[in-house]
């Protein structure tokens, strides 16, 4: 465990410190001339009208609420996916096979079923948004 | 200590310094090609500074970079300013602790420290949640271009970090399938595993799982939003998308963590599904036993990759952008069941008890059912395809 657990952490404090010395870099060179026009939001020349924090489209929404259906199921597939593969000939059993020979689940078979199911339901749901029209974008 | 420590610390520094190196050539690379393309020159004046010598402007990345170095930082008025800074530093961050867990090789025959171990390539050798890992911290980045494109309060920028979302979101789900798919065949999320598993049989996903490496592909394309899927960032359209309002080292930490992304799933391309550092008859697929094995899987690893992003510029200047409607009716009404039905294969393919009766357990069977299921599923596709607007050129009848 640990021989992963520190080269990551080493590796994302690195990158931070990487990331955050190249924006910081950009502070101590350079000239800093301030005028009103610059600090307008940019709008191709135009005087900004409105607010930026307005209303955006709904569609955003509904596409971030199947997103967020779809993704966790399919994260529930990965246990499975990692599990289901069957050891080589000679080595000891693994995943799904392990779990049948520890009586865990009573057979391969009714593993595969179930990830089938479950698939099913997937399917449905998918149809149902399809027909619903969330997906649709005029 | 020397093992738990220092021999990660070099490789990181390395890694770091190699990547960042390598980006800044690949963007001259990338310039010379759009030249080649357009038949113009392209940067070539830039060579050894106050001399006349030209090197085929291999001194630009460097000029660039010292520009926007010297660029004035400006943070506009009506910003987050935490936000505002914060969004670069997340992208770049998180695009480069992927590589924590990517192979760049086998393993080097270099025992240093107790265990007498092959020194690996691999900064977290034997990382079980590595593709977990992967995709967890791209789904960090996608956070840090929501938040510039939120922060800097600015029209284009928001439009483009709402565009930004939604395109990350929806190709998502088939960049996991596609990945499922490998994964339900090697059984583990250990990229340096998943090279073994093809390396032992010699056949590398992509010729098992055709319709998983389109799938997967397209979707790496529109991750790293790339043309033709940049909508976050079309210039015509949105000026630069998130990165509008920002400008020097902020700017180009956007631009360098956008590149690496590219490289980052080339790797994940040719490693998953192009049989990582192995060749027939010339790498081998056991353990390395000597130098010139380890340094030639690295090599093949490398060219590998170098091809793939080949491919990926040369697909940039030779495709126009797609509108954000057929963008969306790809990602969920193609790839999406494209994605499920190779998932829904492979697990029909690699069952027992299936496989028994079918035939499935020789390799030739496997191959004949999964090309004939790829090929229809693209034909059905291109019969069936989602009704979008019609933008064919139309003639208007003048009204009178």
């Amino acid at each position: 465990m640990e021989s992963t657990t520190v080269p990551i952490l080493l590796f994302v404090v690195c990158a931070l410190c990487l990331a955050v010395g190249t924006v910081m870099a950009g502070r101590f060179f350079g000239p800093r001339r301030s005028t009103p026009v610059k600090g307008m939001p940019y709008e191709s020349g135009m005087d900004p009208v409105h607010d930026t924090r307005r209303r955006f489209d709904v569609r955003f929404h509904l596409v971030a609420i199947a997103f967020l259906v779809f993704d966790v199921e399919v994260l529930f597939l990965y246990p499975w996916a990692v599990a289901s593969k069957q050891a080589a000939q000679g080595d000891p059993a693994r995943g799904i096979d392990l779990a049948v020979q520890s009586q865990l689940v009573s057979s391969r078979e009714m593993v595969f079923f179930g990830a089938a199911a479950f698939f099913v339901l997937l399917l449905v749901g998918y149809v149902y948004d399809w027909r619903k029209g969330v997906f649709r974008w005029r | 200590m020397l093992e738990l420590f220092a021999i990660p610390l070099v490789k990181i520094v390395v890694l770091i310094g190699a990547l960042m190196t390598v980006t800044a050539y690949l963007v001259l690379l990338e310039r010379k090609m759009a030249a080649w393309v357009q038949d113009r020159r392209g940067p070539d004046r830039v060579g050894v500074p106050l001399t006349k010598i030209r090197l085929f402007g291999l001194g630009q990345p460097l000029a660039d970079g010292l520009k926007f170095l010297f660029k004035e930082e400006f943070t506009p008025r009506h910003v987050e300013p935490l936000l505002y800074t914060l969004a670069p530093v997340v992208t770049l961050a998180s695009a480069l602790a992927i590589y924590a867990v990517i192979p760049m090789g086998d393993t080097l025959p270099l025992k240093i420290g107790a265990s007498g171990a092959n020194l690996s390539m691999v900064v977290a050798p034997g990382c079980d949640v590595g593709l977990l890992y992967i995709f967890a911290l791209s789904s960090i980045a996608v956070y840090g271009v929501i938040l510039g494109g939120w922060a800097s309060n600015d029209k284009y920028s928001f439009l483009g970090g709402l565009r930004t979302s939604a395109q990350m979101v929806a190709y998502e789900l088939p960049l996991g399938l596609g990945i499922l798919g490998v994964v339900l065949v090697s059984g583990s999320l250990d990229l340096g595993k998943i090279i073994h598993q093809q390396a032992d049989s010699g056949l590398w996903f992509a010729f098992t799982q055709p319709l998983g490496l389109v799938v997967f592909v397209v979707a790496a394309f529109a991750e790293a939003a790339r043309l033709p899927f940049d909508l976050p960032e079309c210039e015509q359209e949105l000026v630069g998308g998130y990165h509008t309002e920002y400008s020097g080292m902020r700017l180009i930490t956007f631009l360098i963590a956008e590149f690496m992304h590219m490289v980052t799933v080339s790797f994940l391309i040719v490693i998953l599904f192009f049989g990582g550092w192995h060749f027939w008859g010339l790498t081998g697929s056991g353990p390395v036993e000597s130098w010139g094995q380890g340094i030639l899987r690295i090599g093949v690893l490398m060219a590998k990759v170098f091809g793939v992003i080949l491919f990926f510029m040369m697909v940039r200047w030779s495709w126009p952008r797609f509108r954000f409607d057929q963008l969306m009716s790809l990602a969920w009404k193609v790839m999406l069941p494209q994605g499920l039905l190779n998932l829904a294969l492979m697990a029909v393919l690699c069952e027992p008890f299936i496989a028994e009766r079918i035939g499935s357990r020789h390799w030739g069977v496997f191959l004949l059912i999964s090309w004939a299921v790829a090929l229809l599923a693209w034909l059905v596709t291109a019969l069936v395809q989602p009704s979008g607007p019609e933008n064919s050129p139309q003639r208007v009848e003048p009204s009178i």
